[in-house]
């Protein structure tokens, strides 16, 4: 900036900062002045605190919407993605341990399986933006599971004619799935966990709660004070709409305190014993479904203990953490009696799973395989997830519930705050005309 | 200091090792560096410097089944109650998985089981464990497998790490294409994809030509087919019995050309057990002589005319 707009610009500024600040001060100095300059200050706070009051409502309850509505379903969508694609992989898997025709129940399961992770694609495509990470790893989900089926129906068309490249279809497919599918579920997975973090931030709003409670105490105040300032001067002790004005504005307050608070309260509910523990029991499911798939595609690469052993045993403490974590905040109730039972069978699957390797391990590849796919083991298995998944629907249940609570009253309070603010400023109008009227 | 000059003798160890290891088939703690070397190279004669038809020449006559003398390895193994047969579950007719029964047999399956009938005598006391293509030599130095069958040709680098039978079975590399493809063999590939399998001496070779192919590795020859069928290479090159076994799972493939390469097949063994590669060598002997060699062929490749002479067996002492 150069100095000749400085020289030009100050006094003009200087000039109406001045007209304006000496007016505004020449009013200090009489009576009828400081009633304006009270009325204009009670005028604007209030309006300024009903429109902060509609504002601050609205983004709460858009927040809290948009948290229950979108990112905490695009989250349980995402783990369904997840374990679908991972079950459909350990799926195909046994079915092709179990040697001949793949069995029936087994092939409903894989499609089953496919269904459930197409659907959930489907539905997670319309909760994300078109741009952004999630929406790429959402495109590639669907483009690979494209061809992800089309191998898997390869080499059942192979197996069934009895050739061998069938296996190799099927090699290939569960390397897509490993390499690229189940990484990419993760990271939709991980993403919308970081969109469920922001959605609490967002319906919290917690700086405009903040301006509204600042503007609620200066309102307060303001109306305390011009009802001071008016007892001292005139002889009236009450002004009496300046006293239903300041009613207003504490039912106004006590509306707002009610609503936030019980919001909050809701919401802090929801995730505590909603988002926190459904993360926590998507990825048990998950870590167990891993295991299974690690024992199956472990088997069928017979090449006795390898990598996917390894990472058996990684998994099966990653899992004994997660349920460990999952008792503890849930220690009473349905969901814990799930995850209790759970621990229960999955130390089940674990000793199964050890005589499954000690079986292969002695050379009893048959009685390996029949065991780990046997009815007894899988039962066990299924047990595992399934008292896994129950305590999952509970707390959905609990967080849809807690979103529902936590957004009540958000409505009503978007059009209660502006109207309950133009009744004070009616009020504090007709409680200062009157007064200044005596100088007319 | 003393330890510094020890990580130095250790470095030295490890790439002097890697320099006489010329193989595909990578050590466990040894660096991989024959495959980004051999790409490229011209093409060389193969090293037969070391004779690797020839093996160790069998001490007398086999002893009865279930009584193998003491001390030696295959009392081991008997004690252990089964052999450890190291092969694939994917090349068709030499070891691959039956779909219908989920077993896995071939040519190369029997060679192991008539080595576990003249231990046990019992064809069945027989633990097949699959492994790569890249891990033939590794797994018989590692001792995680007793002994390996796997379409493994016998040459001078990998004679260096383990010991070979005495040859069982003579194939040669040559080339699968598309049935509508003009090519004739190799050398009508130049800058096309051919793939083989990870570790396998076929990759390798594929490299040498003259026409320069682009070698393309996959974890064994069933994914080969595989990437074959979806157009992500034009062409398999390896040992034509394996090829043959691919043709017949795919009646718009065909096998071309002349054998470009000799492929002698022997069952690697660790170098440390030469009472155990005898023995083998004897089995192999006695069924050379007996027409059990015969029969097998018969069973497995009879498809593909009658059976020839066996190869005959060389011995080097």
């Amino acid at each position: 900036m150069s100095t000749a707009q400085l020289d030009r610009a100050a006094p003009v500024a200087a000039d109406t900062r001045g007209g304006v600040l000496d007016r505004v001060g020449r009013l200090r100095n009489t009576s009828p002045g400081r009633l304006q300059l009270i009325l204009a200050a009670l005028v604007s706070l209030a309006l300024l605190t009903g429109l902060v009051t509609g504002l601050t409502a609205a983004a709460a309850a858009s927040g809290t919407d948009d948290l229950g509505n979108r990112a905490q379903p695009l989250l349980v969508e995402a783990e369904t993605i997840y374990s679908a694609l991972a079950d459909a992989d350990t799926t195909a898997a046994q079915a092709f341990l179990a040697g001949g025709l793949e069995p029936a129940p087994l092939t409903r399961r894989y499609e089953a399986d496919l269904e459930r992770a197409t659907a959930a694609l489907t539905s997670a495509a319309r909760r994300t933006p078109e741009q952004g990470p999630s929406a790429d790893a959402i495109r590639r989900l669907s483009a690979d599971v494209t061809r992800y089926a089309g191998l898997v129906a390869s080499a059942r068309a192979n197996n069934r004619q009895g050739l061998p490249i069938g296996a190799a279809y099927l090699s290939s497919a569960s390397a897509l799935s490993r390499e690229s599918l189940q990484p990419q579920a993760q990271a939709l997975l991980q993403a919308a966990r970081g969109e469920v973090d922001d959605g609490y931030g967002a319906a919290r709003s917690s700086w405009w709660a903040a301006l509204l409670v600042i503007l609620l105490i200066a309102l307060l105040g303001a109306l305390l004070r011009a009802q001071l300032y008016l007892s001292r001067t005139t002889r009236r002790t009450f002004n009496l709409p300046l006293v239903a004005a300041t009613a207003v504005t504490v039912v106004l307050a006590l509306a707002v305190g009610g609503v936030l608070i019980a919001q909050r309260a809701h919401l802090s509910e929801a995730d505590t014993e909603g988002s926190r523990p459904v993360a926590l029991l998507a990825e048990a499911r998950i870590a167990a479904l891993r295991e299974r798939g690690d024992e199956a595609l472990t088997l069928a690469a017979r090449s006795g203990e390898g990598a996917l052993e390894k990472d058996f045993d990684e998994t099966t403490a990653r899992l004994d953490g997660l349920l460990a974590d999952a008792g503890e905040i849930m220690p009473a109730g349905y969901a814990g009696q799930a995850v209790r039972s759970a621990v229960t069978k999955h130390r089940a699957y674990v000793s199964a799973h050890d005589q499954v390797r000690k079986l292969d391990n002695g050379a009893d590849y048959d009685g390996a395989v029949a065991l780990a796919i046997g009815a007894q083991t899988s039962q066990t298995f299924t047990g595992l997830t399934d008292d896994i998944d129950s305590a999952l629907e509970n707390r959905k249940d609990v967080f849809s519930d807690e979103i529902g609570d936590a957004g009540r009253g958000l409505g009503p309070l978007t059009v209660l705050g502006p109207l309950l603010a133009l009744i004070v400023c009616g009020l504090a109008l007709a409680g200062l005309r009157a007064r200044l009227e005596e100088y007319r | 200091m003393r330890t510094r000059a020890a990580l130095v003798a250790a470095a030295v160890t490890v790439l002097a090792a890697a320099g006489c290891s010329g193989d595909s088939s990578p050590l466990p703690g040894r660096p991989t560096a024959s495959a980004g070397a051999s790409t490229g190279a011209p093409a060389a004669p193969a090293d037969d410097s070391c004779r690797p038809r020839a093996s160790l020449r069998p001490a007398g006559a086999l002893p009865a089944p279930g009584r193998m003398p003491a001390g030696s390895y295959m009392a081991e193994i008997q004690k252990r109650g089964r052999l450890v047969l190291g092969t694939s579950q994917d090349t068709l007719l030499f070891s691959s998985r039956n779909p219908f029964t989920g077993k896995v047999e071939g040519f190369d399956v029997d060679m192991g089981r008539q080595v576990a009938q003249a231990i046990f005598g019992d064809p069945d006391k027989i633990q097949i464990k699959v492994i790569g293509y890249d891990k033939r030599v590794s797994s018989v130095v590692d001792g995680s497998v007793d002994i390996v069958a796997d379409t493994m040709t016998a040459n001078c680098a990998r004679w260096k790490d383990v010991n070979f039978s005495s040859i069982y079975y003579d194939a040669g590399q040559k080339v699968l294409v598309s049935k509508d493809s003009k090519a004739t063999g190799i050398d009508d590939l130049g800058g096309r994809k051919v793939c083989a399998a990870k570790g396998s001496t076929s990759y390798d070779n594929i490299a040498k030509v003259a026409s320069r192919p682009i070698p393309v590795d996959r974890p064994g020859f069933g994914d080969c087919l595989v990437a074959f069928q979806q157009n992500e290479v034009d062409a398999i090159s390896t040992d034509d019995t394996i090829l043959v076994g691919l043709a017949a799972q795919d009646p718009y493939a065909k096998v071309v050309g002349p054998r470009f390469t000799d492929e002698p097949y022997g069952m690697a063994m660790p170098k440390e057990h030469e009472d155990f590669t005898r023995f083998v060598n004897a089995v192999l002997a006695r069924n050379r002589a007996n027409g059990t060699w015969k029969s097998t062929y018969e069973r497995w490749l009879g498809d593909f005319g009658a059976a020839p002479p066996p190869p005959a067996a060389e011995y080097r002492d």
